[in-house]
């Protein structure tokens, strides 16, 4: 799982109203090389959530000093937009589990996989 | 008979084996290309736009036609859109068929040494010489002599369709020819490889008014043709494989440039109906991906469709997602794939693409946070059901609606029941407008893909989004059922 899907991912349990964004825990976690497309990240990142892509990429240790809110003109910091290009895609979740923030179920990651599946009685 | 004057041919043929020397003049030649029927359109468009001439829509459908010189041949492998590939070697608009069968045969025997076969045999030796190095695609630089591996995937696991052809009346069944005749002599040409040319003739026939069949016509050229360049016939292990197409008054004689059909290139681990990649391309230009759009499958299946995407429009996200545990797995496992096989090459080996299981009735994504959905819903044939689906497509388009931004979202929907989702579409009004309809045949079924634009309105406000509670639907089926 990356940390650009784990920005749109929310628990939809029944009742539960503040499901976002998702506690990580992670047992195994990878980087991979991605090309970097600047025009990518600079449209992307209105898009975000940024906050919940901070504290993700904190607590899996890629944060790469990263702010807590957007300085402006961050269009022209090549240096910027490529330690976020790392951690929308690069950064990758394998194993661990997802943990609903208000309800407390957790969503298990295997093979990168987040298993979002709700049972019967949760839907 | 008339002859079709756009090719640049030099010769006629008197005298023509294969050539003996590598000519290094630049000539043009013609390209047919078969296409997924239903996106000729598309197809043209990304000829323009990767290769940039115009390419014109045969009558006969799931064919285009374009020129390009042997310079430039390399492109035609950059092609995502097109299922085979062939060089023109003559064309006929209105070929005038002798009344009888037997005279019409004969002529088509004594067409085979009249035939300008010499540009196109020497485009199809430029094409074996760009095969055999790796990495054609994507202007990879090795040159390394090595089977190309994409192509020894696609044999161990392709499934084996149909070849393309246009039931429009009577026989269209693909033949080939395997002559009895078996040739002895040494071979004359001066070949690279020095030994006996194999080949084999293959007819599509379309139309009414045909006094033979494709048997027939391939028997008896395919004859004549191995009389001319003294080539051995062959079935199944053949170099050049000869196409004699035929629709109604249009005759086609071609040489095939693709081995097997390009259009599982992507998948190595299939699922029980992968769509092929030609036409989940077809279906990702149509929905125009733009810089960092975030594009959704939800019923996923194998991934072909979010990984196609990954690859050929890597400006944008994809979410692949579906609710079954294989699914998910062979998803993956296709992404792994073409991940190492980049990693191989030395490319930067990561697709903008990931999965998650999901239920798409149901999805743990925020609302308006994705710009296209694009998926293949199940027909209710081979997967799910039909009495299934009048549940599930107003389900999946009020949840599509939901996570879609509202005004610049899309969603490119394929499905081949109908009725069931032009209904839920027409519920669905306030949320979803149906824009235009692209009709395919997928694995013989005829099928729609559906583009979509989601309205302006913000969900929750309008009386479609209200969620019937679970227990209402399942009366609703009951009601139907015992009618």
């Amino acid at each position: 799982m990356k940390l650009l899907t784990h920005n749109m991912l929310t628990s939809h349990v029944k009742g539960v109203t503040k499901g976002y964004p998702l506690l990580i825990k992670a047992t195994e976690v990878k980087v991979n090389d991605v090309d970097f497309n600047p025009q990518f990240v600079c449209r992307m990142i209105p898009k975000l959530e940024w906050s919940a892509l901070v504290e993700a990429a904190d607590l899996l240790g890629h944060r790469q000093d990263l702010p807590s809110e957007l300085v402006p003109d961050y269009e022209k910091n090549e240096d910027f937009l490529k330690k976020v290009h790392r951690a929308l895609l690069e950064v990758e979740v394998i194993e661990g589990c997802l943990q609903c923030p208000e309800s407390g179920r957790e969503f298990p990651i295997s093979r990168g996989i987040p298993n979002m599946l709700l049972n019967e009685d949760e839907v | 008979m008339s002859s079709h004057d756009g090719e640049d041919t030099a010769e006629q043929t008197s005298n023509v084996s294969t050539p003996e020397e590598t000519d290094s003049a630049i000539i043009t030649v013609y390209i047919g290309a078969t296409v997924p029927t239903g996106f000729e359109h598309t197809a043209a468009e990304e000829v323009q736009e990767k290769i940039g001439v115009d390419a014109r829509i045969s009558k006969d459908r799931g064919r285009i036609y374009f020129p390009i010189s042997t310079d430039k041949l390399f492109q035609v492998h950059r092609l995502r859109s097109v299922d085979n590939l062939f060089v023109v070697v003559e064309e006929y608009d209105h070929y005038q068929f002798k009344e009888s069968k037997e005279e019409t045969l004969m002529e088509l025997q004594q067409l085979a040494s009249k035939l300008p076969w010499s540009n196109a045999l020497k485009v199809w030796e430029l094409n074996r010489s760009l095969k055999k190095k790796k990495g054609h695609r994507k202007g990879g630089n090795s040159t390394r002599v090595k089977p190309d591996s994409e192509a020894s995937v696609a044999d161990t696991r392709q499934q084996e369709l149909p070849r393309e052809t246009s039931p429009a009346g009577g026989d269209a069944k693909t033949e080939s020819v395997a002559d009895p005749e078996s040739c002895q002599q040494d071979s004359e040409e001066a070949l690279p490889e020095a030994r006996l040319i194999k080949f084999r003739v293959t007819c599509n026939r379309a139309g009414d008014k045909h006094s033979f069949s494709s048997n027939e016509a391939a028997r008896d050229f395919g004859g004549a043709v191995q009389e001319f360049f003294q080539w051995k016939a062959d079935m199944t292990k053949f170099d050049i494989e000869v196409l004699l197409n035929i629709h109604n008054e249009e005759v086609v004689v071609g040489i095939a440039l693709t081995e097997e059909s390009l259009h599982r290139r992507n998948i190595s681990h299939f699922g029980p109906t992968t769509l092929r990649s030609t036409l989940c391309y077809g279906m990702l230009r149509l929905c125009k991906p733009q810089v960092s759009d975030v594009i959704l499958d939800p019923m996923c299946g194998t991934g072909a469709i979010p990984l196609e995407g990954a690859i050929e429009f890597n400006s944008s996200f994809y979410v692949a997602g579906d609710n079954n545990d294989m699914a998910v797995n062979r998803t993956v496992n296709n992404v792994s794939h073409i991940q190492k096989r980049r990693a191989d090459k030395g490319s930067s080996s990561g697709l903008p693409i990931d999965t998650v299981q999901w239920d798409v009735c149901n999805l743990p994504i925020k609302t308006s946070s994705v710009d296209i959905i694009i998926t293949d819903m199940p027909f209710g044939k081979r997967m799910g059901s039909r009495k299934k689906n009048w549940d599930l497509y107003p389900s999946c388009l009020r949840e599509m609606a939901r996570v879609c931004r509202p005004g610049s979202g899309k969603a490119v929907l394929l499905t081949q029941d109908k009725k069931c989702f032009a209904k839920a579409v027409s519920q669905m009004g306030g949320l979803w407008r149906k824009v235009l309809t692209v009709w395919v045949n997928v694995g013989g079924l005829h099928a729609g893909v559906y583009l979509l634009k989601r309205t302006a309105a913000v969900f929750g406000q309008t009386p479609e989004d209200v969620r019937q509670p679970r227990g209402m639907a399942g009366t609703q089926m009951d009601e139907r059922d015992n009618k």
